[in-house]
């Protein structure tokens, strides 16, 4: 794919540029934004510590609570009747009714009473704000950790009763577990498997998924509904039988809106530092592709107009490109110059050629010469573009090239010529086609050599061509040639003067010529009369009103010695 | 000491006179509640709701109770056949809760509840340990000198009861109203004694002739704080 410089150089600096602004930002971003997140973390595990240590200091008052609440003497009487009356159930009524007694002044949800071998004897559980007797030997109730009834969870501590210093069984206390008095989501599992949980929008077993990458007694990251959460295990809390607590933090909720501010920063420095570098690059690769630019620029002017063009003043003050417009320069000059010498090698060869036919005759000798120069005096009269003066002015020279294919025997017969030996001269424009026809660069001037013989009635030869259709530059030599043939001698006659032959031009005009090209070229009769008394030579005459440019400098000496 | 001596020689002849006995009539007059109310509840109390409906209890004298639980009698030994009394123990107590019989006589304690219960006293006048008995099982205990008994239960701390030993036959509780009457008192000077649980012994000096009532009146007083003043055992 071609691209501008401009482009290239600006992607070139800028991408990599950016590139690099881009990654440093991100990088820098992720590190700051790493390093909140610690902070947060430690913070987060410090509040879990603190919560951690009054959970424990109110467990600690607690039990000194429980431990009074087995000291309960008439407990103690009823614990006594339980394990002498071990199959009244009268007796486990009455510890029942103590029990529930117990619970409701005290708002316990389960208690249990067993003997000195944890053998549970009698208990109560608060179902739904009802006291109900447990039926102990088949509920088989915990000494210590969670009980779970149905869709209640009690946490369960165990005192020993003790009489006369003797252990003659145990109280077992437990209260409602309710996850929801806990201020952070908090998950209880047991060996793994996940019982009760306060976390927002996470089924029980994703959590159990992320939470076996846990280990044990450890804190540890897990993502849980879409959002990141820090759990630390409660380990100032030991229920045994593999019961866990642990607390869940959303580091999300904590770090999102000082991430989003984060962010917001890094995108808006991110996008000024981006706008920046694109302006400088922008700038450095403009200064850079100018002084280029313009080199370019002159370049294709002279494309168009084929002629390059010499820089005059330095556009730049860089050094490179200084150099390089000083070596274009001099390219230039050299081109031109070989340009020219070509021309002029060109100019020479035409001029020479017609020359050497013309030659063939004394009577037509530089007749081609006089030709071209009236013909390029009518075009400028009719203020032809150069181009065009410059394709009459050789084809002038060329228009009687096809004589070479017509015999000297015809050309320089002094008298009448027979119709067949017409028919073979009128032969000498389809020649003169067939001859240029095949010449690289001579296709221009193909229409002055084949139809320089057509009249503006239709009645020349050879294609009979007739008005508007005959091409202009055809005409104009058609004229030309006519005038020089008439006022130059001839083996069967005498030269006409100039005014017959204006005359006889007028009176073939719209018949034989272009009334309009006529028109013109009696216009410069005046000049030529003028010239031609000045000189009193009408070889010089013509050489001095011919408008060729580069013969009226007099600067061609191929021009001067072929007059 | 004399006094001892005359009122045991009065009661001889109260005996011997029994044919001119009197009764006494009296009225206990208590302003302010004795018993101290429960200060601080349960919780759950309150959770629950209240037990009696709201105003309910409106037209129930809360001073009623108080004179119900007072025992008059009168001082002084006399020999007297004992009597039988129950105390039940029922919902969680004792019913009745005060007790007020003469020295010698049997009192059994029959439990109702479906629950076991350990009746037991420490008093000084008696002291007992019936040990654990369920439902519809009794025991008896037999009262020989006088004195207040305070009965409890072992297993239920809550329950309390009085049985008041008295050292004669003369002995009442009041009625809601306050009034009671000590019947066939043989005419004689009496120290008529009122008793409260809370608010302890009341003495009187009372005369009975055979001629007509004696009355007597009993203010149990207490201070504007409602504070017990004069509380004399």
């Amino acid at each position: 794919m071609r691209m501008r410089l401009s482009t290239r150089a600006f992607l070139w600096s800028f991408v990599p540029f950016a590139l690099l602004l881009a990654g440093s930002f991100w990088m820098i971003q992720r590190q700051v934004q790493s390093a909140v997140r610690e902070g947060l973390r430690s913070s987060l595990r410090e509040a879990h510590e603190s919560m951690a240590r009054t959970r424990e200091q109110s467990e600690l008052q607690n039990s000194r609570f429980l431990r009074i609440v087995a000291e309960n003497p008439s407990l103690k009487a009823g614990l006594q009747l339980l394990l002498s009356e071990p199959k009244s159930g009268e007796a486990r009524l009455t510890v029942e009714d103590q029990l529930r007694q117990i619970s409701e002044s005290l708002s316990f949800d389960f208690l249990v009473i067993s003997n000195s071998n944890h053998t549970p004897l009698a208990g109560v559980l608060r179902i739904d704000n009802q006291l109900v007797a447990m039926d102990v030997q088949r509920m088989n109730p915990p000494f210590a950790g969670f009980f779970t009834f149905g869709d209640n969870t009690y946490q369960v501590n165990s005192f020993s009763v003790d009489v006369n210093q003797e252990n003659i069984g145990f109280l077992s206390i437990g209260e409602h577990f309710d996850l929801s008095e806990f201020s952070s989501p908090t998950v209880l599992a047991q060996n793994g498997k996940v019982l009760r949980s306060s976390v927002p929008r996470a089924p029980l077993s994703e959590l159990e998924a992320s939470l076996s990458s846990c280990t044990q007694q450890a804190e540890c990251e897990v993502r849980l509904a879409g959002e990141t959460y820090l759990t630390l295990p409660s380990d100032s809390i030991h229920f045994g039988n593999g019961y866990m607590l642990r607390s869940f933090q959303s580091v999300d909720s904590v770090s999102a809106p000082v991430q989003g501010v984060l962010r917001r920063v890094f995108v808006i420095a991110g996008l000024g530092a981006m706008l920046a570098a694109a302006a400088l690059t922008f700038f450095s690769s403009r200064s850079i592709v100018r002084p280029i630019a313009s080199v370019v620029a002159r370049l294709r002017e002279g494309e168009a107009t084929g002629v390059l063009p010499v820089f005059q003043s330095k556009p730049t003050g860089i050094r490179e490109i200084s150099d390089l417009t000083n070596s274009f320069n001099r390219t230039a000059t050299s081109l031109r110059e070989s340009q020219e010498n070509l021309q002029r090698a060109y100019v020479e060869f035409v001029e020479s050629l017609a020359s050497s036919f013309d030659a063939r005759d004394d009577y037509t000798a530089g007749h081609s010469r006089r030709v071209s120069d009236y013909s390029c005096a009518i075009a400028k009269g009719m203020r032809l573009p150069d181009s065009e003066i410059e394709i009459i002015r050789v084809g002038g020279l060329l228009h009687d090239v096809g004589k070479i294919g017509v015999p000297d025997s015809i050309l320089r017969k002094p008298g009448k010529l027979t119709s067949d030996e017409m028919a073979m001269l009128r032969q000498h424009p389809t020649i003169g086609r067939r001859i240029l026809e095949g010449v690289r660069g001579f296709q221009e001037y193909l229409p002055i050599v084949e139809l320089h013989h057509e009249n503006w009635d239709g009645t020349g030869y050879p294609l009979r061509q007739s008005g508007l259709k005959i091409p202009l530059c055809a005409r104009i030599v058609h004229v030309a040639d006519t005038y020089d043939a008439m006022t130059t001698a001839r083996p069967y006659r005498s030269a006409l003067s100039h005014e017959d032959a204006i005359r006889e031009l007028q009176k073939y005009a719209a018949i034989q010529f272009d009334p309009e090209v006529v028109q013109v070229f009696i216009h410069l009769e005046e000049i030529v009369k003028r010239a031609r008394s000045a000189t009193d030579s009408a070889n010089g005459a013509g050489l001095r009103l011919v408008s060729n440019p580069k013969a009226a400098t007099g600067s061609d000496p191929s021009a001067r010695r072929i007059v | 000491m004399t006094k001892h001596s005359l009122g045991v020689f009065a009661l001889i002849l109260i005996s011997a006179l029994s044919l001119h006995a009197n009764d006494i009539d009296g009225t206990i007059v208590i302003q302010h509640k004795l018993t101290k109310p429960r200060v601080t509840p349960a919780g759950d109390l309150y959770e629950r709701g209240a037990a009696v409906p709201l105003g309910d209890d409106q037209h129930q004298d809360p001073l009623a109770y108080e004179r119900t639980h007072v025992v008059i009698y009168l001082e002084g030994d006399s020999p007297s056949q004992g009597v039988t009394a129950e105390l039940n123990q029922q919902d969680r107590g004792f019913a009745p809760d005060l007790v007020v019989v003469p020295a010698g006589s049997t009192v059994s304690f029959p439990n109702l509840d479906p629950i076991f219960h350990n009746v037991f006293s420490l008093s000084k006048a008696k002291s007992f340990d019936l040990g654990n008995y369920p439902k519809d099982h009794t025991r008896t205990v037999t009262f020989p000198k006088p004195g207040i008994v305070v009965v409890g239960c072992h297993l239920h701390a809550n329950m309390s009861a009085v049985v008041f030993v008295t050292p004669n036959r003369w002995s009442t509780t009041a009625d809601p109203e306050g009034h009671f009457t000590l019947p066939a008192v043989p005419p004689g000077t009496y120290t008529i004694v009122a008793w409260h649980k809370s608010a302890g012994f009341f003495r009187q000096k009372i005369e009975v002739t055979a001629d007509h009532h004696a009355t007597v009146e009993f203010v149990i007083p207490l201070d504007e704080n409602g504070v017990l003043q004069e509380a004399r055992k």
